[in-house]
């Protein structure tokens, strides 16, 4: 059977030859093939597959480029002239155009700033991928909670029963404390940590060894930032000496500059953590958890690996008493992305938003290419006459496509100044809604993005217009009939529809925030939270006597319409205790109570409403051993007629004197949890004080 | 310009573009040197060749007329150019010259 050539190889060979060869060389080829196919066809066909790979050649290949460039420089001067020439003719679509395709740059670029930094937090330390925080999921009543404090002793028992574990420090919570030096009082942000912990963080010491700074239990290391406010200098402060709340002398070890912003944990001091545990038995047991525990494995450790070892081992710690709680180490960096836990499973956190906001972004982005094509195609009649005139002169499809692209590409790059502009002018406004501290600085990388994300805009928004205007026939348009077919119209009412959904939900979503900032604000929490105040005491203030002095002041204070103390933020989980007992109490149950100290009138303050019994009352004399709780407390223990029962706290008998309506003090979507409420003023620091409608301002301002 | 030389394979080429006057196009002179030669050469290699001789001015080329044969393709038929049967003289009697210089041996 006769057979022509192998056809892809021809194809081939017609695609890469110079024209002035081809026919010769497929001619000659293809009279050998013929021939050779006589003898053995699949021989034949193997040769000349062969033969054409070796014409592939310097001396045989088409030049790659073209012998039109100095057309090509003209051309783009004209198809710049006409675009200079259109948008000063269409001064109002021109500026329609450049505004939508500004400010949704603008909104791009100011989201890609806030997802960038979003993921650049905390990775700033540069052994961070080694660098954990210990957690702990707690099997509760509510179900698993996940936590991250910790026992006093687990950071010590790590190092030394763990090989792996390169530190492990205990810490507290950054907080403010008073600093005092001479007679300058100053509230500092501070935390107290275990002697490894500026061996762990990449905190930069200006002064003092990383070995060293912490290994006195009464040396501090401050901020260069702090150092100034103190001293007005960062020289030769090492070595001296300031008080720490009022308390104690503490001698200066080292200086560390200002951690980067977008490190989660800010703080201006480093105390040790050795001094703290004096006189707080609660941190030499097991029992307790209330502070941070950071571990560094060595290289190479497998984390999840060493989380299965080490998941029973506060139970194997303690002797099989503590059973409810499962430790686990979390990337401390990958805990500010990645913070919630439902249930004990990981389920997102920040994440959700920058995911969320850079979908956003791509969208806001799409509107305005969207926006720029229906524009650019609905004025196509103005444009017509010009496509049928040069089409009808001999220009090709591809010269009109060229033309419109740059045209579009013109526009989203005076696009891009005009929103480097916005974003620059907007940035102070933006980084005080979104709580940041964003700077517009221009590396390599953002250029390049920024750059990208202009050149993809152009051609995008240029392309629909670039196809369809370049796509007429020139006869139809020169005798002014112009229909669109079906496809096309579907194509920009599918476009329109497209935007104005996007557009629409965005609206709506909007609105939803909108109300659910609206429910937040005006939802019942269980007490009245207008007008309500508080403050931190520290230092001296903090003795009971001096405390009690000065709420009587501020009862006085016109402006203060109540006042009182508490040791708990109403914002928040602060600390419970599973030391409840009550008749009927299932020994094995571990449930947490959130804990309440308050002093006398807190409740009342507070504007909590008592369901039954009644409030703290000095009149009384033995409401030092009395309890209240909130109604969740009561349900929980199973109790019918509460006031008057008699239950064990830490096991001392305390008589229950009154139920109080639940009331949120976490996220609203969380349940009410079991609390109670006892009267220690002594362990009260927080003072709540409760202003007079519309006298915020004024009176209590100047006291 | 430069004086032009020619390969061992393009000698033998041009030859063959000589001997087949008028006629000889890729095919003819392939089946010629693979006669001659007595073993098999690629196509490519000839056109290669004649591709250079057309550069240095030793042959020209026209078209043939359209046939059924070769897929409709046009035959390129190449003819030797002055220049290129100077050279091949040239060649010839350089060898003959120096042939002639060699005293007479017999390898018995």
């Amino acid at each position: 059977m006769e057979m022509g050539p192998p056809k892809n190889a021809v194809k081939f060979l017609r695609w890469f030859c110079r024209e002035d060869y081809v026919e010769e060389i497929e001619g000659d080829l293809t009279e050998i093939f013929e021939k050779e196919q006589k003898q053995s066809p699949r021989q034949a066909k193997y040769k000349f597959i062969l033969s054409v790979i070796k014409y592939f050649r310097p001396g045989f290949i088409k030049p790659f480029k073209r012998n039109h460039q100095t057309n090509h420089q003209a051309m783009l001067r004209h198809n710049f002239l006409l675009t200079f020439r259109n948008f000063k003719r269409y001064k109002s679509s021109f500026l329609i155009n450049l505004i939508g395709l500004s400010t949704g740059l603008a909104c791009t670029f100011l989201i890609y700033l806030w997802v960038s930094d979003e993921l650049n937090v905390d990775k700033f330390n540069k052994k961070g991928s080694r660098l954990f925080r210990a957690m702990e999921h707690r099997v509760r009543a509510t179900g698993i909670w996940t936590s991250q404090t910790t026992s006093g002793p687990l950071a010590e028992a790590l190092v030394s029963d763990m090989p792996e574990v390169e530190y492990a420090v205990p810490t507290s919570w950054p907080q403010p404390t008073t600093l005092s030096l001479n007679d300058k009082n100053i509230t500092a942000v501070g935390r107290l940590a275990g002697k490894e912990f500026f061996n762990m963080f990449s905190y930069e010491l200006i002064a003092g060894d990383a070995n060293q700074v912490l290994t006195d239990k009464n040396s501090i290391v401050i901020s260069d930032v702090l150092a100034r406010k103190l001293f007005n200098t960062t020289q030769n402060v090492v070595g001296k000496s300031i008080e720490y709340q009022h308390e104690s002398p503490l001698m200066i070890s080292g200086i560390f500059k200002s951690m980067p912003v977008n490190a989660s944990d800010q703080f201006e001091f480093v105390g040790s953590f050795e001094k703290s545990k004096e006189g707080q038995d609660w941190l030499l047991s097991w029992g307790n958890t209330g502070i941070q525990t950071l571990v560094l494995l060595k290289p190479g450790i497998n984390v999840e690996a060493f989380n299965t070892k080490i998941a029973d081992y506060i139970k194997v710690k303690t002797k099989n008493e503590i059973t409810y709680r499962t430790l686990f180490l979390k990337g401390y960096a990958d805990d500010y992305l990645y913070g919630k836990y439902e249930n004990g499973v990981q389920v997102g956190g920040r994440i959700t938003y920058v995911k969320l906001f850079s979908i956003i972004a791509i969208f806001i982005l799409l509107i305005a290419c969207i926006n720029f094509m229906n524009l650019s195609t609905a004025r196509a009649s103005r444009r017509i006459k010009e496509v049928g005139i040069k089409k009808a002169i001999g220009a090709e499809r591809k010269a009109l496509v060229v033309q419109y692209l740059s045209e579009s590409m013109l526009m989203s790059f005076l696009s891009l100044v005009v929103a480097m502009f916005l974003v620059y002018i907007s940035l102070s406004q933006f980084n005080m809604i979104t709580g940041k501290h964003l700077v517009f600085e221009l590396d390599g990388n953002r250029i390049l993005l920024f750059l990208g994300v202009t050149v993809f805009t152009g051609l995008v928004a240029g392309s629909y217009p670039a196809l369809y205007l370049s796509g007429f026939n020139p006869a139809n348009i020169l005798k002014g009939r112009l229909s669109s077919s079906f496809g096309e119209l579907m194509a920009r009412k599918g476009l329109v529809v497209f935007q104005f959904s996007i557009s629409i939900l965005f609206i709506v979503s909007v609105l939803v925030v909108y109300k659910q900032i609206e429910f937040v604000q005006s939802t019942n929490l269980g007490y009245n939270k207008n007008n309500l105040i508080y403050f931190n005491l520290n230092g001296a203030l903090r003795d009971v006597k001096i405390q009690e002095t000065m709420l009587e002041e501020m009862k006085r204070i016109p402006g203060i319409e109540n006042a009182s103390s508490t040791n708990h933020n109403m914002t928040g989980h602060n600390g419970g205790t599973y030391g409840v007992e009550w008749p009927g109490k299932n020994p094995e149950d571990k449930t947490e109570f959130e804990r309440m100290t308050v002093n006398y009138g807190l409740i009342e303050t507070m504007g909590m409403q008592m369901v039954q019994g009644r409030s703290f009352s000095r009149l009384s004399g033995t409401d030092s051993s009395a309890i209240i709780f909130n109604q969740k407390g009561i349900d929980f223990m199973g109790m019918v007629d509460p006031i008057g029962k008699v239950i064990k706290l830490w096991g001392k008998d305390r008589h229950i004197i009154g139920v109080v309506r639940d009331f949120h003090y976490e996220s609203l979507h969380e349940n009410f949890k079991p609390v109670f409420f006892i009267l220690e003023p002594n362990n009260t620091y927080r003072i709540m004080a409760r202003l007079t409608a519309g006298k915020e301002k004024g009176d209590s301002q100047q006291h | 310009m430069t004086q032009h030389t020619l390969g061992e394979f393009e000698e033998l080429v041009l030859l063959m573009v000589a001997a087949h006057h008028d006629e000889a196009y890729g095919v003819i002179i392939l089946e010629g040197l693979e006669d001659k030669l007595k073993k098999k050469v690629n196509i490519s290699a000839v056109h290669v060749a004649l591709k250079r001789l057309t550069d240095k001015g030793f042959v020209k080329s026209r078209y043939g007329g359209i046939t059924t044969d070769r897929g409709g393709r046009r035959k390129k038929y190449y003819t030797i150019t002055a220049l290129g049967k100077k050279m091949l003289d040239s060649q010839y009697s350089l060898r003959t010259s120096i042939y002639k210089q060699i005293p007479k041996l017999s390898f018995g």
